[in-house]
């Protein structure tokens, strides 16, 4: 080496461009892991928090009855589970569980696995209170007209109970970007791993531990100016047209 | 009024609901014909949403049994799915689609129930919202709207689906005294073209003027069932004296 950096910024540029490789792979997985484990996990905690809202009514076959309750009891049990760990723990449990099990899973698949379930837990609860804050009157409207209640389930309580998810989604989702890097432990290359692998060789760990951190700053940054302008566009109008050509000269 | 006007359409048999240990109705008999609008009045608490929500079947009874147009009523979801359809309900808090225009309203029953094509849906909505007066405001969204026309709007959304009886509970006691009027004008008018209605009221007035028959309904019995004129003069039971009195001098003193 011809010139040895000298300071701090020196030596951060100097890491950057030496390893960019490293940590535009970090990068590009840390993404994919929370991309995939929020959206994959934003469908668990659908299907979660819908069984777990789901009432018994005592007219209902036995058979449904015995159905349901597994599932809310499995439901219950999971959540509880993964709210009330770590997620580094949970990472280390089942890629190592898995391995014992004889399942050769990827490190990024596992890593994939445990966001999704760790997303899930929360987002359950998340679904459970959006669906609950739409009155019951819209349901029974819907209901009394003969829909049924699948119908209106899907027509008019998740759409409305979705708007109320998605600010939710969008802060999982940047929480998910910044909590990935746990999974270094179980050999994900994500940011974390590779900052620790650039920062190795020279023994410049600070230096490389600042690249990350303005990555995933940056990252969040982006991120969260287009989470508000979806939000923003997802309020719609706040004024209607009247329908002129259906006015009555009455009126 | 012709023949078919006396045709049975709901009959009601032994009707009872517990919730838990509370008996809020009490094996109640009544039936209701093709075109009559009856009202319902009673002291608050007496079970009269109870009664309308079990016709509907958004309560199920806990005994007795149903019968609409000469038979009972089946249990599995789709075939009170398919009667529900046939008896709409107008509520009092409105209960429209928040997510839905004033127009969706009124197109996703005929849509998603009874299958209609988006142009015939879409003519039925603006008829029936024309005749509420509201068809200038389809494109609003039910937030952007006063109690009157959210009423008004439930009221089209019922009629789209071209029932055969529509049930109203309260349906003005959620609005402001201004608007009231308004909603018991456009009931009036639906009474007139014959659809049957059973409503559940403390307008007296209206009660008096537009129905064919008054139930008075005292802790979960019907206590009394009578034209209005019989009803509002010469009633035989001692509840619905007391409480009539109860009205009149509220009136009075009111005017
Ligand atoms: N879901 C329920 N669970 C338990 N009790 C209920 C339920 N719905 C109604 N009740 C009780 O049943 C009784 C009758 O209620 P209902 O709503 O039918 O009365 P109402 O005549 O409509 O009164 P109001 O004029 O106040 O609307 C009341 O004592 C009420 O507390
Ligand atoms: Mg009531």
């Amino acid at each position: 080496m011809t010139n040895t950096p000298n300071g701090v910024f020196e030596w951060i540029w100097f890491i950057a461009s030496e390893y960019a490789q490293l940590f535009v792979e970090g990068t590009l997985i840390t993404l994919a892991v929370s991309v995939a484990g929020t959206i994959l996990g934003f469908i668990l905690g659908f299907i979660v928090g819908i069984a777990e809202d789901s009432k018994l009514s005592r007219n209902d076959p036995v058979p449904k009855k015995i159905f349901l309750g597994i599932i809310k009891g499995i439901s219950k049990v999971y959540i509880e589970l993964f709210r009330g760990t770590p997620m580094i723990v949970q990472a280390m449990i089942i890629y190592y569980g898995l391995r014992q099990g004889g399942f050769e899973i990827d490190p990024i698949m596992a890593g994939i696995l445990v966001t999704v379930l760790n997303t899930g837990a929360y987002m359950a609860e998340t679904v459970r209170a959006g669906i609950k804050s739409i009155d019951i009157g819209q349901r029974e409207g819907a209901l009394a007209m003969g829909m049924s209640p699948i119908s209106a389930m899907m027509n008019i309580v998740l759409p409305q109970a979705f708007k109320n998810i998605v600010p939710e989604m969008a802060n999982m989702f940047l929480t998910n970007l910044k909590m990935t890097s746990v999974l270094n432990v179980i050999g994900v290359k994500e940011l974390f791993l590779q900052a620790k692998t650039a920062g190795g060789t020279y023994y410049k760990y600070l230096e490389s531990y600042l690249v990350i951190a303005i990555i995933y700053f940056v990252l969040c940054f982006l991120f969260n100016r287009i989470f508000l302008f979806i939000e923003k566009k997802m309020a719609g109008k706040k004024d209607y047209a009247l329908a002129v050509e259906y006015m009555d000269n009455n009126e | 009024m012709s023949d078919n006007n006396k045709k049975e359409i709901i009959r009601v048999e032994e009707l009872s609901k517990n919730f838990g240990e509370h008996q809020v109705l009490r094996k109640i008999d009544f039936s209701v014909n093709k075109g009559d609008v009856i009202c319902i009045l009673g002291s608050s608490g007496s079970g009269k949403s109870t009664l309308l929500r079990c016709i509907n079947q958004l309560e199920k009874q806990t005994y007795g049994k149903i019968y609409f147009d000469g038979k009972e009523l089946g249990r599995t979801q789709h075939e009170i799915n398919i009667y529900r359809s046939k008896v709409g309900m107008v509520f009092q808090s409105f209960n429209l689609f928040n997510n839905m225009t004033v127009l969706k309203n009124c197109m996703t029953g005929t849509r998603k129930v009874l299958h209609l094509s988006k142009e015939e849906a879409h003519e039925r909505a603006i008829n029936h919202l024309r005749s509420v007066g509201m068809a200038p405001f389809i494109n609003a969204y039910p937030a952007q709207l006063s109690g009157g026309q959210k009423q008004r709007v439930a009221i089209a959304r019922g009629l789209c689906m071209d029932p055969d009886v529509l049930l109203f509970d309260e349906p003005t006691s959620a609005l402001d005294p201004e608007m009231v009027g308004e909603v018991l004008n456009v009931m009036k008018s639906l009474a007139k073209t014959g659809l049957t209605m059973l409503i559940v009221t403390h307008e007296m007035g209206f009660a008096r003027d537009v129905s064919t028959r008054v139930l008075f309904m005292d802790k979960g019995y019907i206590v009394e069932d009578a034209p209005p004129e019989k009803f509002f003069t010469s009633p035989e039971n001692a509840r619905t004296k007391e409480f009539l009195s109860r009205y009149i001098s509220d009136g009075e003193r009111r005017s």
